[in-house]
């Protein structure tokens, strides 16, 4: 009988043993555990698999940039494969959970420094447990006025783990690797690196120049397993003035109008009159938000409108909508800058909604939402502030399955419109609901689908998996490729990319990781399966 | 009134969450012995639609007698983050049994606070789809 719960592919029992004392010489005791219990919370997945195909052998938490380069040096003498997680909420994309089973949490929690920020420039340079939430209150405590982009979880994830695995949010900030400056990086064989400019010795532009010079090299330490993150650059946003900031809500309806919505929008996006990352949400996602916050302390979910099997009947969705007076379609946007700049734009954008859609259209702003919590979670987010409040979205089935379809589309009316309907199909066939948003990218939409199905039934399991693997193969054969998935996933999307990607990305493996000991299965990056 | 679904799930629960002084694996920790009556300081977090407090209070007092504290989580979800963090911290030197019964969107954010404090599961139970059941070590 095994004294761990799970081995690394390929290591004997033996040989981990010696990894665990070598490891623990280096860390103490408490800081390598191997004990059932606590490895528990890296097994809390959602993704319609068996959380023994995801079974950790240990985790380890390093405080320091040294530790960690000792940490790859035993790995590599041992073979035992590290899995990174910054603060591990990468919750519907596979968690904290390894990709594979056996392989080492590497849990940077425990590297919690804020290392600098800057509010002449507005920047930051943080570690990787280092949450959104840390730095807004150092912003506070620091009087400064700053604001960082936050994704949907920003209570409790950090911009780095959210950068490196491309997350969006929803402020002008929104596209987060774009707005990441400098990155340092142990690499596979115990180097560490600074990319741009932190390599020039007493660099005073790390946080401020990207580019660096020669072949920029940033780009391939996101979504992969060529090195492990120990420090971030993120640029922050300087806040508005008093008035300067004007969040709005725009209802819509009928699900037929998504086309028409997005061509008003468009140019007002690219003109940046809308400057910010703004979300069109689905009657589903946006009813949801009301499932936890029953002020009659009754609970309310999908099964309050609907007992029956299948996909919600529209007549259901529509009785959804009335009751908490949701649109078929939601439209969260802001103005930024001056109050004279915000009044000017609003009349742009209030003017050409009205002149589209007529009585079609409702339009909110703070003064008629008053205390709408689903109003100040949108304000919230596209001011970069804290709140968790979309995981209300785990209470429309219940069961605690979800899995984000996360497929990218030209901003193109046609387009989303064509790609919604086929969503909705492939879900509905397998008896899901389409519960979804649109985040406008620059010219694009992250199109997230919220795939919601009861783990605890194993028939909606096997459901899931297949319907997630039809919308995939649907979506890809159709030219829509998926921005960011979860570990069940990562090998299948990776192949949609085509066999030429595949082939660089194992090169780049070779090359930097030969061992593979860096987070097999990433992306579908891992030597042990072939191309 | 409880139901009885709900008086056999406290049966559960309370011998269950009472384990303190196992770290074992998650599994059989559902089948460790209950401590001695009268020695639970316990807390208990509830969301407010699974039932009354002073329902919660006498079910624990009738089951387990000891000194229970329940904690509604009544705000919203960014709110229960962080009171069950704080709620947390506070029982780890007041406490020795922390359990729970919520929805499945309160649990995914309980659970974060919990292992966001180095807090580990002796079990999490799905009731129904809509209803979790657990325990943390302290």
């Amino acid at each position: 009988m095994s004294n761990f719960i799970a081995l690394p592919k390929g290591v004997t029992e033996e040989d981990f043993t010696k990894a665990i004392k070598e490891y623990r010489a280096l860390l103490g005791e408490d800081r390598v555990r191997t004990d059932p219990a606590s490895l528990q919370s890296y097994m809390k997945i959602m993704i319609p698999e068996s959380s023994e195909l995801h079974k950790p052998s240990a985790a380890m938490y390093p405080r320091t940039v040294k530790e960690i380069q000792a940490i790859v040096a035993i790995a590599n003498k041992y073979k035992t494969p590290l899995w990174t997680v910054s603060t591990g909420k990468n919750m519907g994309y596979g968690s904290a959970a390894p990709a594979t089973p056996g392989q080492i949490v590497l849990d940077l929690k425990t590297m919690k420094k804020i290392i600098h920020v800057d509010e002449e420039l507005g920047y930051c340079l943080v570690e990787p447990g280092v949450t959104y939430y840390d730095l807004q209150q150092y912003f506070k405590k620091h009087k400064m006025n700053l604001w960082v982009d936050v994704p949907a979880p920003s209570s409790m994830a950090s911009p780095v783990g959210n950068t490196m695995d491309r997350g969006v949010g929803y402020s002008p900030y929104g596209e987060h690797f774009l707005f990441s400056c400098g990155m340092e990086l142990v690499l596979a064989n115990g180097d560490v690196i600074r990319t741009g400019t932190g390599g020039v010795q007493n660099s005073t532009s790390w946080q401020s120049y990207k580019w660096g010079y020669g072949p920029y090299v940033d780009g391939i330490f996101t979504q992969s397993n060529y090195g492990i993150l120990t420090k971030l650059g993120v640029w922050l946003m300087k806040g508005p003035p008093p008035g300067g900031y004007f969040p709005f809500l725009m209802k819509f309806p009928k699900v037929e109008m998504l086309a028409d919505i997005i061509k008003t929008f468009m140019p007002l996006r690219l003109a940046q009159i809308i400057p910010n990352a703004c979300v069109v949400v689905n009657a589903g996602w946006e009813a949801a938000g009301h499932f936890t916050y029953d002020k009659n302390g009754k609970g309310i979910n999908r099964e309050t409108f609907y007992k029956g099997k299948g996909s919600l009947p529209p007549k259901v969705f529509q009785e959804i909508m009335d009751k908490y007076s949701v649109g078929a379609w939601n439209f969260y946007a802001a103005l930024y800058g001056s109050p004279e700049q915000v009044a000017l734009n609003w009349k742009y954008v209030s003017g050409a909604f009205k002149a589209k859609f007529g009585k079609n259209v409702e339009i909110i702003t703070e003064k008629e939402a008053k205390d709408d919590p689903i109003f100040e979670y949108r304000r919230q987010l596209m001011m970069g502030g804290s709140t968790l409040q979309e995981f209300g979205l785990y209470n429309w089935r219940g069961g605690g399955g979800s899995m984000w379809f996360a497929p990218v589309a030209a901003a193109r009316p046609s387009e989303c419109d064509k790609q919604m309907r086929l969503a909705t199909e492939i879900l509905n066939k397998y008896g899901f609901d389409y519960v979804s948003e649109f985040i406008v990218g620059w010219r694009d939409m992250h199109h997230i689908i919220d795939l919601l199905y009861d783990r605890t039934q194993p028939d909606e399991m096997a459901k899931a998996y297949k319907c997630f693997d039809e919308l995939l193969k649907v979506f890809t054969k159709n030219g829509w490729g998926t921005y960011r998935t979860n570990t069940a996933f990562m090998e299948k999307v990776s192949h949609s990319y085509g066999p030429e990607m595949r082939k660089i990305h194992y090169t780049l493996k070779r090359a930097l990781d030969p061992n593979n000991i860096l987070a097999p299965g990433k992306s579908g990056i891992n030597l042990d399966i072939p191309l | 009134m409880m139901n009885t679904s709900r008086r056999a799930f406290f049966k559960t629960f309370l011998s269950a969450g009472a384990a303190l002084a196992v770290s074992g694996t998650v599994g059989q920790t559902r089948q460790a012995d209950a401590s001695t009556q009268g020695q639970i300081k316990g807390v208990c977090l509830f969301v407010p639609t699974l039932g009354k407090a002073t329902d919660f209070v006498d079910l624990m007092n009738k089951n387990a007698r000891g000194d229970w504290t329940v904690h509604p989580l009544t705000g919203s979800l960014t709110d229960n983050y962080f009171t069950t963090r704080s709620l947390y911290e506070d029982a780890k030197g007041t406490a020795n049994t922390f359990v729970g019964v919520v929805d499945p969107a309160t649990f995914a954010i309980v659970h974060e606070a919990i292992v966001d404090c180095s807090g580990c599961f002796h079990y999490i139970t799905y009731e129904d789809r809509n209803r979790v059941t657990f325990s943390v070590q302290l």
